[in-house]
């Protein structure tokens, strides 16, 4: 994959997530941050940094993204989260618009 | 709403938090990550606990940082504990606690002096009585307040008075008197009144003018005879009072929206409108009404809603009605004298009628070509009517033209309601090409497994209700239901055993299926609207189904019908007798068959349950 087609996701601890840009784009907020004409860092670098979202947390939205693009391709299969991760998780989801 | 605007992966979220109670325990201690929860998400968990029920008042406890609005109508175990914790919900802006029958005066205590709340329904808490309005006293941010029902008498209802911020007050059911309608009068900022029931009289009416923001005022079975202009006035409910003048008065004219008059005698009918400003009206209820004339319908160009139910309306008003015209989007006409002539009457002036019920009028088979001329229709009951399902052509051919087949032309059509006509599987034939229907409803003693069979192409529809249909186990057992039903009511299938409906449910558990044997619900779907899974049970469907004979077709169109004002009367129904229609399959077995069939079904029903036998009308 070219590196133009892929994303950086940075989490709070400083973990780095590669994913494609495809896949990033499920978030509504992390689309307007890649696609907005000029001005942001994150357009230029292809990097977003997350000081809100623990790697756990980041880890489980990454799967998720991945997920979403498969089930919006017909593949009907269920996304588990554990119970312990749902607060956290719904708060970053809320952010990101996913 | 709220839900809409959700994201998919915090539903998800939401859902696995709320799977059960051992999920709930793995993040109930996460302090932290509660308190940073902002308001709507806390508030829609909090709603889907409540809905599972699994929440408890200490659980509760966790959400007080964050919550806004709580909704637990209903909730039986809501007493004074729960009100503990919700007094300490800083933030707190509304709360429904209607119909929770446990929350007393006391109760209230907790409430005192929040600072947040805004909004506060106590509708039909019964042990809410004057005391309890002493603690409210202390809360003057409240803006909207609901009693109807309540314990409260005429000196609980004064102190209200010192609520100055009050802009809806709901006192439906209540002992309000003349006297205390004048205590409330510094309430000015109120908009919303809703006093049915009550003993307002005319002298009480007057002092209404005296409120300058009126806007919506329920009168409701009262003894007022005249109201007065009230020049802010946009919804009125005057149903079941006995009417001399309404609105009389010649400068500013109310800017009238909806008025409702159901049921209602008029002293002098020739003047019942003369007030009344026409040209924004845009619903009007008159059934059950005492009117003879309909010419006044011909002023009222805005008309959407028009309810002319059971009232003296006949083929002979229907120009009146035809005048109304290109607004109307809900017409009912159900009960009244219409036959099929008035309907073709009717046809072109119609172009954006939506909802459209002639239940239980002299129509027939011509009447459904008549409506095919109606382009717009979504929702059609012909319940109660002699609708044959074809038109026999005269000539020299005895060709029989299935009239059905008229309503394919409607693109729109979502709803229809069948049942108590003369229909058979034959001519239910052209329903199968109906590809937009959501909701079916079928009620004939004829109708067999054909019928049933023939209604699995209809690729839409979610509700099915088949009911007194000489529908058998293999019939149902080989039954291919659309992927999209979700409800399937059997009732009256007289034929089906308990085994045949659980071997179906297991075949398809997404569909939720009603019959007098048993009450399936989708096992651990969580189910957006309606009650909890556990609190449908069988004797409770029983006792609903008794005081409804028909539910089907009231929720028919009920969610369109209803209109923003707060219809404080329920309809309690006490026929509930199953009523075989003419062609009663039964009449084809003996007396000994039947009675075997009779005890083959029942030894399936609950030994204990004499209710399953009196709904099935075999006592």
């Amino acid at each position: 994959m070219k590196k133009e087609d892929t994303v950086k996701l940075i989490s709070a601890e400083g973990f780095e997530f590669v994913i494609s840009k495809e896949a990033a784009m499920v978030s509504q907020t992390i689309r307007n941050m890649l696609t907005s004409p000029g001005g942001f860092a994150e357009t230029e670098h292809g990097e977003v940094t997350f000081p809100e979202i623990s790697t756990t947390i980041l880890e489980k939205i990454c799967q998720y993204f991945y997920w979403s693009l498969q089930y919006s391709r017909g593949k009907e299969t269920d996304f588990h989260i554990e119970p312990e991760l749902t607060l956290e998780l719904m708060m970053a989801a809320n952010y990101l618009h996913t | 709403m709220e839900r809409e605007r959700e994201s998919e992966l915090v539903r998800l979220c939401i859902e696995a938090a709320c799977q059960s109670g051992e999920s709930v325990q793995k993040w109930r201690r996460q302090r932290r990550s509660l308190e940073r929860l902002p308001a709507h998400l806390a508030d829609s968990l909090l709603r889907h606990l409540i809905r599972r029920r699994l929440i408890f008042p200490s659980l509760l406890e966790v959400f007080k940082h964050n919550a806004e609005a709580i909704e637990l109508r209903g909730e039986n175990s809501v007493d004074a504990e729960w009100m503990a914790y919700l007094g300490a919900f800083r933030y707190l802006r509304s709360l429904n606690v209607a119909d929770c029958r446990r929350v007393t005066s006391s109760a209230l205590w907790a409430l005192t002096g929040m600072t947040c709340l805004k909004e506060l329904d106590l509708s039909r808490c019964v042990k809410v009585t004057d005391a309890g309005m002493k603690h409210l006293l202390s809360i003057s941010t409240l803006e909207k307040l609901w009693l109807s029902e309540t314990g409260l008498t005429a000196d609980g209802i004064a102190l209200l008075s010192s609520l100055q911020n009050l802009s809806v007050l709901d006192l439906g059911g209540l002992p309000v008197t003349d006297l205390v309608l004048r205590s409330l009068q510094v309430l000015t900022k109120l908009e919303y009144l809703d006093l049915w029931g009550s003993q307002v009289s005319n002298r009480g009416a007057a002092v209404l003018k005296m409120f300058p923001r009126l806007s919506f005022l329920n009168l409701a079975w009262t003894g007022v005879t005249k109201l007065p202009n009230i020049s802010s006035l946009e919804c009125l409910n005057l149903s079941n009072c006995t009417i001399d003048s309404i609105l009389e008065g010649n400068e500013n004219k109310a800017p009238l929206a909806k008025i409702s008059l159901a049921g209602t005698t008029f002293i002098n009918e020739r003047e019942a409108f003369l007030y009344i400003e026409t040209s924004l009206l845009s619903f009007l209820d008159v059934s059950n009404s005492s009117l003879s004339r309909f010419c006044f319908l011909t002023q009222m160009k805005a008309l959407e809603h028009l309810d002319l139910s059971s009232s003296m309306i006949g083929d002979d008003s229907v120009e009146m009605v035809a005048c109304v015209g290109a607004n109307l989007r809900n017409l009912n006409l159900s009960n009244t004298r219409f036959s099929s002539a008035g309907v073709g009457i009717l046809a072109g002036h119609l172009p954006n009628l939506e909802i459209l019920s002639l239940s239980g009028t002299q129509i027939d088979d011509y009447a459904i070509s008549y409506m095919s001329m109606m382009p717009s229709l979504k929702f059609i009951d012909i319940s109660n009517t002699d609708i044959k399902g074809f038109i026999q052509q005269v000539g020299a051919e005895t060709d029989l033209v299935l009239s059905l087949t008229a309503l394919q032309n409607l693109n729109h059509l979502e709803s229809l309601n069948l049942e108590q006509t003369q229909v058979s599987d034959a001519t239910l034939f052209p329903l199968s090409t109906f590809k937009e229907l959501i909701h079916l409803s079928l009620r004939n003693a004829s109708l067999t497994d054909v019928s049933l069979h023939q209604l699995s192409s209809l690729s839409k529809l979610t509700n099915l209700s088949i009911r007194d249909a000489v529908l058998t186990n293999s019939g149902l057992g080989s039954f291919k239901p659309p992927r999209s039903l979700k409800l399937l009511d059997l009732h009256g299938g007289w034929l089906l055993t308990e085994d045949a409906i659980l071997q179906f449910c297991k075949m398809h558990p997404r569909i939720e299926v009603w019959h007098e044997l048993s009450v399936i619900c989708p096992s651990d779907q969580i189910r957006s609207n309606g009650p909890s899974p556990s609190r449908t049970s069988l004797r409770a469907s029983l006792v609903k189904q008794k005081q409804d004979p028909m539910p089907m077709s009231h929720s028919f169109l009920g969610g369109v019908l209803l209109f923003s004002m707060r219809y404080s009367f329920k309809c309690i129904h006490l026929t509930f007798f199953v009523c075989f229609s003419k062609t009663d399959q039964r009449l084809k077995y003996s007396r000994e068959e039947l009675l075997e069939l009779q005890y083959s079904s029942l030894s399936l029903a609950r030994p204990d349950d004499s209710s399953t036998q009196d709904a099935m009308g075999l006592r």
